[in-house]
């Protein structure tokens, strides 16, 4: 495998950025494959925390919003480009993330992920209560496309700049989790007391970790804001943190093709199924139910697992081999 | 003091006893099954709010009264609460740090509910409510309590006491503490420490349940109620020490009191952002809770 | 020439007083122990020195650094480290990546090729070194938490019940290693029993109910009255 990962990574670039061509043809397909590389750059930073770090942060949504609506609120109110506001609003819900954050460093496991949900609810309800910036559960439409030299980036265009986004997102953490950095953050996910104790400084990467998970959701919310063109406080809520989770969780998490798995195959279902949101809301609780209960390592994880009693198989029988001679 | 100061008072005291009795019985039950099993139930706004829908179904549907209704739907939530053991419950036991996937299970039960819910209920009425099990008015002073309410409050408080006796002096109470204390140490002295699992469990829901009865029968209720509820319970668990009782029937008391202050002259939503931020500022600073197990 | 330093070391949980102005010290090349029942405040003076918990009074210095308050990451950079009661390894990663985060701290100052080679040798972790943590033996997980210790280039390793769950053979092994240990780096023993520390230890601190009763060679605390009384008589064989 290892031989070869420099090849499947280049296969899986040269895919992602022929997709938008094969699609251009069909609006809805164009548009679910769009929507597809926002959740792939999502699921990526969510793995980053989640996978990676071993904290399951529920406020990634949220934060995604900060950033979407600050994006739409710098372009539309400041006249910004979207080039300028982007990268600001990813920066400032950046520091949004770390800021709510902070305080929770010191939490681990179930009171942190109820922390991250208690501080995704207190900013949903932000959206919705304090209209001033947001207009409310009424949300904002007719946000505009990016603009581009000129013109605006759309279709064809738009859906490969999207392409390419996510798969920088990819390769980016590709990179990251192989650096001592990375390496850190699978310590800290095993024994965060033991790490400490052999010199890594906890505190420190999980406030790295934060600030770099909250650009992926500020990245991820604004040109979601520029696709779909219209942003709401649902957009951003806590179904959407719980979506993405699963994208991981059930693709298989702590590795980098889990995420593009399991985006890959449940990103497309709700647009897909075109029904009611409450028939995605069930099989959306089912699948976590069924993720968390049965699918410890999700698809990619039962996979590297099979694979791995093949080799001992494979093992077995040179061992036998051996003792003939 | 004028009687349209009175009034107020007594209507005041008379809310706050009702909520803060049902807050604290709801959240017992999520404290017990969290403080036992290491299950906290995300979902138990949803379940609340189960029990107050099927008694409705069965009052409005069949024409049962309430009091029927009332025992049917505990009846078939312990029903309920034995099959979600054997499902899905047992099945995390012995995962170390199961309380992350217990409470990501439970989210996924929210969010099956909710949907259930919009397809079911939300199509059907905006507002339910249960008749009265009982008819008519008492007048403390100037004030005129029904005696339906009356006898919500009564029970509540008459059920909160015969739990709290319960895990102080029956023997099954104290086996439930000796796990709550010390998994290995109970199992060492011979208890059955999963069927103290399943026990709580069934035990803590149907808490839950009676409670969205008690309410249903007090209040008119709409489907949002399930989502302020399960805030509302963490809440109390948390702050008031997660496994700990006499906790949530302390910040249960106080919530319900803060609540129908609040209500006076603000909207119920002002009352939500409260108990998340005083939820937040323990969590942050004394995650322990202020009461111990 | 002083390596660990306490003074006046205090601490009370809840009301209880779990350490009582403990007074003790350690030199560079000796290797000092620490015994005590359960309940002494062994535990906790072994939080306290590395940084899991804060004294309520007292001065901590390490190699003429002060370290109250300062958290085990910080200690571990300045050469003080420990290992747990229960062993504790990176139990998914494999024994290399466990050797691998612990060379995180110091990267491309730490040890070579050639010197990890022969603590791993020495060790006798060489062939393991693809498993994961997890599935070695008890005896392997001790060792595999001296190696990520030395790794550290550390000044002073506390060991914390080293030979906790050991079988008997195994243990008479630890405790040589034990000694060869003392070459490479200063190490403080803490154990409940003598057994291991009158073979290891130059000095003894004996803890019991919070307070430090004795100080001195093995053989001194061995005869020492109130100890025995208080503590050994139960059960020195």
């Amino acid at each position: 495998m290892k031989l070869h990962s420099k090849t499947i990574f280049g296969l899986f670039v040269l895919m992602a950025l022929m997709l938008p061509l094969a699609a251009s043809g069909n609006k809805f397909f164009a548009f679910v494959l769009g929507m597809t590389f926002i959740s792939l750059l999502w699921a990526t930073g969510m793995n980053l925390m989640y996978g990676y770090v071993g904290l399951m942060p529920l406020m990634f949504a949220g934060v995604a919003g900060v950033a979407g609506y600050a994006m739409v609120h710098f372009t539309r109110t400041l006249g910004w480009s979207f080039w300028l506001a982007m990268p600001v609003a990813s920066l400032l819900a950046a520091a949004v993330g770390v800021a709510l954050g902070l305080p929770s460093l010191r939490l681990k496991g179930f009171y942190f992920t109820l922390c991250s949900l208690v501080i995704q609810t207190v900013l949903t309800l932000a959206f919705i209560f304090f209209p001033t910036y947001t207009n409310g559960d009424t949300g904002i439409n007719q946000v505009a496309p990016p603009d581009w030299f000129g013109g605006e980036l759309t279709g064809l265009g738009m859906d490969m700049m999207l392409a390419v986004v996510a798969v920088a997102g990819v390769l980016f953490c590709a990179w990251l989790v192989k650096t001592p950095l990375g390496q850190r953050f699978v310590a800290i996910r095993e024994d965060d007391v033991l790490a400490e104790g052999l010199g890594i400084q906890v505190v420190r990467c999980k406030i790295i970790a934060f600030f770099i998970v909250s650009l992926y959701a500020g990245i991820g919310g604004c040109f979601y804001a520029a696709y779909v063109g219209f942003i709401s406080p649902r957009a951003y809520d806590v179904l959407v943190s719980m979506n993405i989770w699963l994208f991981v969780a059930f693709g298989g998490r702590a590795t980098i093709a889990g995420p593009i798995i399991g985006t890959a195959i449940l990103a497309p279902i709700p647009f897909l199924l075109q029904d009611l949101q409450a028939f995605k809301d069930i099989l959306s609780g089912v699948l976590i139910i069924v993720v968390t209960l049965m699918m410890p390592g999700g698809i990619y994880g039962a996979y590297v697992a099979w694979r791995s009693r093949q080799a001992h198989v494979a093992s077995d029988g040179d061992k036998v081999q051996e003792q003939r001679v | 003091m004028t009687d349209a100061q009175l009034l107020i008072l007594l209507s005041t005291l008379s809310t706050g006893l009702i909520l803060g009795a049902i807050f604290s019985l709801v959240a017992a039950g999520v404290t017990i099954v969290y403080g036992c099993v290491w299950l906290p139930n995300a979902s138990n706004g949803q379940f609340f709010l189960l029990a107050s829908l099927v008694a409705w179904t069965f009052t409005a549907s069949l024409g049962w009264s309430s009091w029927l209704a009332a025992i049917a739907v505990i009846v078939l939530g312990i029903g309920l609460s034995y099959l979600l053991e054997w499902i899905l419950i047992r099945r995390l036991y012995d995962t170390p740090n199961r309380n992350v996937a217990y409470f990501v299970v439970t989210l996924g039960m929210t969010q099956i509910m909710t949907g259930i819910f919009s397809l079911t209920y939300a199509k059907w009425s905006d507002q339910f409510s249960l008749p009265p099990v009982v008819d008519g008015i008492s007048m403390l002073g100037p004030f005129p309590l029904s005696n339906n309410r009356l006898l919500v409050m009564v029970v509540s408080l008459f059920v909160l006491v015969a739990l709290f006796a319960l895990l102080r002096y029956h023997p099954y109470g104290r086996a439930l503490r000796a796990v709550f204390q010390n998994r290995e140490a109970a199992a060492l002295r011979g208890v059955d420490v999963r069927s103290i699992y399943r026990l709580s469990f069934v035990l803590g829901s149907t808490i839950i349940f009676l409670g969205g009865i008690l309410f249903a029968l007090a209040y008119s209720f709409d489907l949002t109620v399930a989502w302020t509820m399960s805030i509302t319970a963490f809440a109390i668990m948390i702050i008031g020490g997660p496994g700990s009782v006499i906790g949530a029937l302390v910040v249960g008391m106080t919530f319900g009191f803060t609540q129908a202050i609040v209500s006076i002259f603000a909207s119920p939503t002002a009352a939500t952002f409260s108990y998340l931020g005083a939820m937040l500022v323990i969590l942050l600073f004394r995650p322990s809770g202020l009461f111990k197990r | 020439m002083k390596l660990l330093d306490v003074n006046g070391l205090s601490k009370s949980f809840g009301g209880v007083a779990a350490l009582r102005q403990v007074e003790g010290h350690s030199v560079v090349g000796e290797t000092l122990g620490m015994i005590g029942p359960n309940g002494s405040g062994k535990t906790t003076f072994v939080n306290i020195v590395s940084g899991h918990v804060r004294p309520d009074m007292g001065s901590l210095t390490f190699d003429g650094i002060d370290i109250a308050g300062k958290n085990p990451h910080q200690l571990a950079a300045i050469g003080l480290c420990r290992t747990y009661q229960a062993v504790r390894v990176f139990s998914s990663l494999s024994t290399q990546q466990n050797i691998d985060n612990a060379r995180l701290l110091l990267s491309h100052r730490g040890l070579d090729q050639a010197e990890l080679s022969e603590l791993l040798d020495w060790l006798k972790l060489d062939h393991v070194l693809g498993k994961s943590a997890g599935s070695l033996t008890l005896f392997e997980q001790r060792r595999l938490e001296l190696l990520m210790r030395l790794v550290l280039k550390p000044k002073l390793i506390m060991l914390d019940e080293p030979v906790g769950g050991l079988a008997v053979t195994e243990v008479i092994e630890m405790i040589q290693l034990l000694k060869q240990l003392k070459a490479r780096c200063s190490i403080f023993v803490i154990e409940h029993t003598m057994r291991v520390i009158k073979e290891l230890a130059d000095r003894v601190m004996v803890l019991i109910a919070g307070e430090k009763v004795a100080d001195g060679p093995p053989l001194d605390i061995l005869k020492n009255k109130r100890v025995v009384d208080e503590y050994l008589g139960a059960q020195h064989a």
